[in-house]
């Protein structure tokens, strides 16, 4: 399979993770002073995950470690250069790895489903399969 | 920088790439690690359960501390202190298979009464479980309460514990509850719940009492250590 150009793969990326730094951010704006994110489709999903304990990572906001998360990946797609191309790969397979596990919180231990957590998880899968093509065809390469 | 060069190059990145991706899989490994590292209850800032107690209560009417058909003409009761440990074990696994199996049919409704022993932290707990009673959310709370149980008289219950516990089980009014659960009404209702379990004899919780159609009066169950007694005395006086 013919992979697109570097610059449309960091473009790509940039636009994923603009959009991550969006989600996580009216996550953690929500959630704070006890809050939750809107549910579009009712059944209390959202408040449910933001009530639980897995909402916080060693007391810190899960969607504030997400901000950061995507901002860093965001820095990595502005850069050019290999470390650049690493680091991109290797905070969106972090990113990733993490998403899955938070969304077998939500289906196995939470057992409710957060349409926002969701959706990072989706943007956080596109950012680390367009960081590894990037990374894969790209890495050792001029700019 | 020659082809050959250039190759050598690549190739040593791209095991650059292979050490960052396993490096990037240990710190996932660590950060699920921290995840699970979680509470041992009784935090405010962390209640666990609401899903699975909605799951469990689903579809059941509720009026106050009372769960089930309000026309099913037997009724059991348990007296129950929110600290109390046993009944947190009762609350999880012999409490929903008695819902299953005689509650949601409608052969029996149950209640619950506060027995509230253990010390002053009870008596809060109890009258934050009738406030949520008044808001059609009694019975979420009681057994949400439960799943997030700190250490008896340890202090976690809290003002924010409470409204934690009321606001995870979706009480919608959290100021009236609030008002409500200070009042000395409600306060007097615990007093009264108390009172009662002693006139009865009981002397620990969970204890159950039965009323039904072939019982005159209440007969004392006691704490059966399984679901089943309680599912027979439910059969036996209706």
């Amino acid at each position: 399979m013919r992979v697109p150009a570097e610059g449309t793969l960091r473009a790509a990326a940039t636009f994923v993770a603009t959009l991550g730094v969006g989600v996580a951010a009216y996550i953690a704006i929500a959630e704070a002073d006890g809050g939750a994110p809107a549910c579009f489709a009712g059944g209390g999903g959202c408040e449910t995950v933001a009530a639980s304990s897995h909402s916080e990572l060693a007391g810190i906001s899960v969607a504030a470690i997400g901000i950061v998360g995507y901002v860093l990946l965001l820095g990595a797609a502005l850069l050019r250069g290999d470390g650049a191309r690493l680091a991109g790969f290797g905070l969106a397979l972090i990113g990733f790895g993490y998403s899955v596990y938070l969304t077998w919180l939500e289906l196995f231990v939470i057992e409710a489903i957060c349409q926002w957590c969701v959706a990072s998880a989706v943007l956080m899968t596109t950012l680390f399969a367009v960081a590894a093509a990037r990374m894969l065809a790209y890495v050792g390469t001029e700019p | 920088m020659s082809e050959g060069g250039n190759g050598e190059r690549r190739e040593r990145l791209v095991k650059l790439g292979s050490a960052t991706a396993f490096l990037a899989i240990v710190a996932v490994a660590v950060l699920v690690v921290v995840s699970q590292s979680g509470s041992d209850g009784g935090d405010a800032s962390s209640i666990e359960g609401a899903a699975e107690v909605r799951a469990e209560l689903r579809g059941i009417p509720q009026r106050g501390l009372v769960l089930g058909d309000p026309e099913a003409e037997v009724t059991l009761i348990e007296f129950g202190d929110l600290q109390c440990p046993v009944c947190k074990v009762y609350s999880e696994e012999i409490v929903p298979q008695l819902i299953e199996s005689k509650v949601r049919g409608g052969e029996a409704k149950l209640a619950f009464r506060n027995f509230a022993f253990i010390g002053e932290e009870s008596v809060d707990a109890a009258a934050a479980a009738i406030a949520a009673g008044e808001q059609g959310r009694g019975w979420d709370f009681v057994e949400l309460f439960y799943r997030n149980q700190g250490a008896e008289a340890s202090g976690y219950v809290t003002d924010e514990f409470l409204t934690a516990i009321a606001a995870g089980v979706g009480v919608a009014g959290i100021e009236k509850w609030d008002e409500a659960r200070q009042s000395d009404r409600v306060v007097d209702q615990v007093a009264a719940e108390i009172a009662a379990a002693e006139d009865l004899g009981l002397t620990g919780t969970p204890s159950f009492v039965i009323e039904g159609p072939l019982v005159d009066g209440q007969d004392v169950l006691g704490t059966p250590g399984e679901a089943g007694p309680l599912e027979d005395a439910i059969e036996d006086v209706a």
